[in-house]
């Protein structure tokens, strides 16, 4: 049977015998589906030619966790992304070797994003890796001392050499980039798990309407919201729930007093001028064929203020949120979209946000949706 | 699963006059206005929300009159007032095609695809056809 068909055949089947629970219509089947077979298989990147490779990837975690790359000697990739809270950090803005302007990104499911960063500054998860390694105020290093770090530390050199297949050489930048190729090898493989959204998500594509009840009302409740007075799902859709791109929530501008944050417009401008995009030398992939974002993505005054729409899985820990680590909660989250400031959104027409003036049970019953997008009870 | 639905209406050219395009194949849209016809296939199709996406375009002049050289391809969300987030590439593929590349429906709703180009006199042509992309 054909994908269509065999949707149709589905909605039909439940439009008919299996109606959704009463907070969903029939309606909302098609684009509950969208959100889902959950897990994707991983998704290959040929511009990081030790992408799945065993080596790269042992090397990749072990990188990871080594403070030999940092300028002090004391910070890793993990000072930061600690795995017990959903590779974030649990602080507003990230502190390596100083306090930053941006919320530390979980990180999981990277191999599904276009743009890395909340800026989306960088277009490959090698090339955002290199970011903090050079960062003055995150690992503070430079090409030359990565390069030194991964030569001069026997445990990294042999770690180098089977990923790579070859001493590091001489050359600073080819040894930082392949470390950072390395590092994304292994981040690549960070899969979130099935969530109970899943479980009922591929109970209605079977029409399994037993399966699909179990999942909680609240939940339901939420997710109606999510579909439609809320309408989250215009940039929160897709399996990871999101649309990979950037918008204006409303948010103070200002990284600090008289410093504006330009977000996806500096973003934009960096990515341009960076010798590490996927159009530049370090490409391993010689077609650039996942180059289609980078060659073509437009640089407005729009973009001003924008932020990336992270993905809704696994949120619970990673507070706090936001770009600008301003929320301490989900539910300062939703306070944020139930109050919204208009007078802060740059809408020529339409509005696309609205204040949703929630309701004490709809904040609970989006807060129990949301819930239901993690991987661990 | 994300479909693209049509909401645009051909207008002008009757179906069994149309000729424009028909080497673009099954499930070419067509649009026309004052003389002039365009055919348009999307890769892939149905266009996915929040994916790239490629245009197979045959544009067809009034009769006696010349093709242009160029074409340019964009696209709007008329109720919000803002375009993609990216901006499409657009090459020649021979008397009257062209290839665009790079398009994103980076939301879903109410979308408008535009083609633009000038004919020989330099008048500024235009046609568009309206998607709801959900």
């Amino acid at each position: 049977m054909k994908p269509l068909a065999a949707l149709l055949a589905t909605v039909a089947l439940l439009a008919v015998a299996e109606p959704l629970p009463s907070a969903l219509h029939d309606e909302d089947i098609p684009r509950i589906l969208t959100f889902g077979p959950w897990p994707p298989p991983l998704q290959p990147d040929p511009s990081n030619r030790v992408w799945g490779q065993p080596a790269a990837i042992a090397f990749g975690r072990q990188l990871f966790h080594t403070p030999a790359l940092s300028a002090n000697g004391r910070i890793a990739c993990a000072s930061c992304h600690q795995a017990a809270r959903g590779f974030s950090d649990g602080l507003p803005r990230g502190v390596g070797l100083a306090r930053g302007d941006r919320n530390t990104l979980a990180l999981h499911d990277l191999d599904l994003q276009r743009w890395y960063g909340w800026d989306g500054a960088n277009d490959s998860l090698w090339a955002q890796s290199l970011r903090p390694l050079l960062d003055a105020r995150e690992m503070g290093g430079s090409l030359a001392s990565v390069a030194a770090a991964v030569r001069d530390t026997p445990a990294l050199r042999q770690g180098y050499r089977a990923a790579f297949g070859t001493e590091p050489g001489a050359d600073d930048e080819r040894v930082a980039v392949d470390t950072a190729k390395a590092l994304a090898a292994w981040q690549a493989t960070l899969r979130s798990g099935r969530t109970p959204f899943d479980d009922f998500r591929d109970a209605v594509a079977r029409g399994d309407r037993e399966a699909a009840a179990r999942y909680p009302a609240a939940a339901q409740r939420g997710l109606a919201l999510f579909l439609g007075r809320g309408r989250c799902y215009t940039c929160h859709l897709g399996p990871t729930f999101s649309n990979g791109e950037f918008h204006d929530l409303g948010l103070p501008h200002f990284a600090e007093p008289g410093r504006v944050d330009p977000g996806r417009h500096g973003g934009i401008r960096k990515l341009q001028a960076s010798r590490y995009n996927l159009l530049g030398p370090f490409n391993d992939d010689p077609a650039k064929s996942t180059a289609t974002s980078t060659a073509h993505v437009a640089l407005e005054h729009r973009h001003y203020g924008e932020f990336k729409v992270p993905s809704l899985r696994n949120l619970r820990p990673s507070a706090p949120y936001f770009h600008d680590g301003s929320a301490a909660s989900l539910r300062e989250v939703l306070r944020h979209y139930s109050a919204l400031n208009e007078e802060r959104l740059h809408a020529d027409g339409e509005k696309l946000l609205v204040p949703l003036h929630l309701s004490p049970q709809e904040t609970e019953d989006l807060l129990a949706f949301l819930d239901s997008l993690n991987d661990t009870p | 699963m994300r479909r693209l639905l049509l909401a645009g209406v051909l207008a002008g050219a009757a179906a069994s006059a149309w000729a424009c395009g028909e080497a673009l194949g099954a499930g070419t849209q067509k649009l026309a206005g004052e003389g002039w016809q365009i055919a348009w296939r999307a890769a892939p199709s149905p266009v996915p929300v929040g994916k790239h996406f490629a245009l197979d375009i045959a544009l067809c002049a009034p009769a006696g009159q010349p093709l242009p050289a160029a074409l340019r391809v964009d696209a709007t969300m008329p109720e919000h007032k803002h375009g993609m987030n990216y901006r499409p590439s657009v090459e020649p593929q021979g008397t009257g095609l062209f290839r665009a590349d790079g398009l994103m429906f980076h939301m879903p709703g109410r979308w408008e695809l535009v083609f633009e180009w000038r004919d020989a006199g330099g008048a500024a042509r235009r046609l568009a056809q309206p998607l709801t992309v959900q």
